[in-house]
C-alpha cells in the first residue's frame, strides 16, 4: 500500500503550485485554473486521510462532493463575472489603470 | 482485492491508445509529400473564400449561459445517477428527496429559460446601439 | 503475489503523480490560454487515478464528469467568448518580479505546512497497514441519499443560486450596453481640453514622484 505522506506530498505540490500562479499570474482565467489546482490537492489529501484514517466514516467523500459542486457553481459565476470585467475594460488582465471614463472619452 | 486491480485494463488501453496515436501521426508524417510552406498553405480553410482574419472572433456573450445550463444539469445527472445505482430506488422518503432536489435545480433552469430572450440582445435594438455610434463618431469627426 | 500488487500500485501512483505535475505545469506556464484549459482538463483526468487508487470510485466518475467535462468546457468557451484573453504579451513582460514574489509565497506555503505536520505527529495517530475496505457505491449512496440528503438539498441551492445569478448578470451586461454609463462614482466626464484630470489620482502621484526625484538629484 502506498505510504500516506506520499499523497500528501502530492497535494502539498499541488496546493504550492496554485498558490505560485495565484500570485504571479495576471491572466484572470490562469488565475481561476491556478484555483482549481489548489482545490484538487486539497481533495487528494482529504480523500487520503479519509482512507488512511483509524476508523471509516463517509463524511470526507461527501466533503469532497461537495466541495466540487461548489467548484461547478464558482466557476460558473466567475467566468460570467470575467465577461463582464472584460465588457468594462477591455481585458481580463489584472492591475492595468483603465477606468471606464478613459474609455469612453 | 482493491479497487484499482480492476482498472489495470483501462491502464493498458490507454497506453495502447496513446502509441497508437504516436505510430499515426508518424506514418502519416512519412507518407505526406514535403513541400514547401507559405502563407497560402497553412491559412485557414474557408469554402471557396479568401479567409479574413483570425479563427478565433468574439461571439455575444451570452452564449455563455447554455454552458452553465450545461454544467448544472451535469452535476444533477451525476448525483441523480448516485441514486439510480444504489438499492434506495425503492423507498419512498428518498424518492421525495431525489423530487425536492430535482425540482429546484429545474426551477432555476426554467427561470432561465424564461428570462434569457430578455437577458440577449434582439435584432432592433443592435440596428439602433449601430446607428447611435454612427451618429456620435461622424459628430465627433465633424467637430474636430 | 501481495508483493508484486504493492510494488504495481507505487508504480502506478508515482506514474500517475508525474503525470499530474507536469500538466499542472504546464497548465500554469504555457502561453496560449486554450491550451492551458485542455492541460487543466487533462490534470483532472490524472486526479481522477489518484482517486481510484485511493478506492473512492464515485468521487473519481465525479471528478472526471463535472472537471473534465464541465468545468473544462466551459473555460475553453469562455475563452473563446472573450477576444482578447489569449493575448499574453503583457503578462511575459510583466511576470519576472511576481513570479519571484510567487515563488517565495508558494515555498512558504509549502514549508509552513511541512512543519506543522512535523510539529503535530498525525502520523502516530494512525495504525499502520490498516486497510478499510468498506467504501462501496452502495454504502455511499445510503449515506448521502438515504441518511445525509439535506447535503444534496444544500448543492441545489447553490447551483439555484449561481444559475440566477449568471443570467442576472448577462442581463446587467445587456442593460449596460444599452445605456453606457459616462460617469464613474459621479465623477465628470473628462474634457478634451484638460487631459490632467482625466484619470484621478494616478498623475497627480507620479508628478509628486518626479517632483521628489529631482528634489533629490
Amino acid at each position: 500500500m502506498v505510504p500516506l505522506s506520499w499523497y500528501m506530498v502530492l497535494a502539498l505540490i499541488l496546493i504550492g503550485m496554485g498558490a505560485y500562479g495565484m500570485v504571479s499570474k495576471r491572466n484572470l482565467i490562469r488565475i481561476l485554473i491556478s484555483a482549481e489546482i489548489m482545490a484538487n490537492g486539497v481533495n487528494i489529501a482529504l480523500i487520503a486521510l479519509a482512507l488512511y484514517g483509524p476508523f471509516f466514516t463517509f463524511t470526507a467523500q461527501a466533503l469532497v462532493i461537495l466541495v466540487i459542486a461548489v467548484a461547478a457553481a464558482e466557476t460558473a459565476l466567475a467566468m460570467v463575472l470575467m465577461l463582464l470585467y472584460h465588457r468594462r475594460y477591455r481585458t481580463v488582465d489584472l492591475g492595468i489603470p483603465v477606468t471606464r471614463t478613459e474609455e469612453v472619452s | 482485492m482493491r479497487l484499482f486491480i480492476d482498472f489495470v485494463p483501462l491502464l493498458l488501453w490507454m497506453g495502447l491508445v496513446t502509441a497508437l496515436v504516436i505510430v499515426m501521426l508518424l506514418a502519416s508524417w512519412v507518407l505526406r509529400p514535403h513541400v514547401l510552406q507559405n502563407s497560402e498553405k497553412t491559412s485557414t480553410y474557408e469554402c471557396g473564400e479568401e479567409p479574413l482574419g483570425p479563427a478565433r472572433i468574439s461571439f455575444p456573450y451570452s452564449y455563455i449561459i447554455y454552458t452553465v445550463l450545461f454544467l448544472v444539469v451535469d452535476v444533477m445527472g451525476a448525483f441523480m445517477w448516485l441514486y439510480a445505482v444504489s438499492a434506495l430506488r425503492t423507498s419512498v422518503f428518498v424518492v421525495w428527496q431525489v423530487v425536492v432536489f430535482a425540482a429546484v435545480i429545474m426551477a432555476a433552469v426554467m427561470f432561465v429559460l424564461k428570462i434569457l430572450p430578455k437577458a440577449q440582445m434582439t435584432g432592433p435594438e443592435v440596428v439602433a446601439l449601430y446607428e447611435a455610434a454612427k451618429e456620435q463618431a461622424t459628430g465627433l469627426h465633424s467637430e474636430g | 503475489m501481495q508483493e508484486a500488487e504493492i510494488l504495481f500500485e507505487n508504480i502506478e501512483f508515482l506514474l500517475i503523480a508525474g503525470v499530474v505535475i507536469v500538466l499542472a505545469y504546464l497548465a500554469l506556464e504555457h502561453r496560449d490560454i486554450v491550451y492551458a484549459a485542455f492541460f487543466f482538463g487533462f490534470m483532472a483526468t490524472g486526479v481522477a487515478g489518484i482517486f481510484i487508487l485511493l478506492e473512492a470510485p464515485f468521487v473519481a466518475g465525479l471528478q472526471i464528469a463535472i472537471y473534465t467535462g464541465g468545468i473544462t468546457a466551459l473555460i475553453i468557451f469562455g475563452v473563446l467568448l472573450i477576444p482578447r484573453a489569449q493575448d499574453s504579451t503583457l503578462e511575459v513582460l510583466h511576470s519576472p518580479r511576481m513570479r519571484k514574489v510567487g515563488l517565495v509565497l508558494s515555498i512558504s506555503v509549502v514549508v509552513i505546512s511541512a512543519l506543522i505536520a512535523l510539529l503535530f505527529p498525525w502520523q502516530e495517530s494512525i495504525p499502520p497497514e490498516h486497510i478499510p475496505l468498506s467504501q462501496s457505491l452502495e454504502g455511499l449512496a445510503e449515506w448521502l441519499w438515504g441518511t445525509h440528503a439535506v447535503y444534496l438539498e444544500i448543492i441545489a441551492m447553490l447551483l439555484f443560486v449561481g444559475l440566477v445569478g449568471s443570467v442576472a448578470i448577462i442581463r446587467m451586461e445587456k442593460e449596460e450596453q444599452l445605456r453606457p454609463r459616462t460617469e464613474d462614482f459621479s465623477l465628470p466626464i473628462p474634457e478634451e481640453s484638460e487631459p490632467e484630470s482625466a484619470t484621478s489620482g494616478m498623475p497627480v502621484l507620479e508628478a509628486r514622484d518626479v517632483k521628489e526625484e529631482k528634489e533629490v538629484e
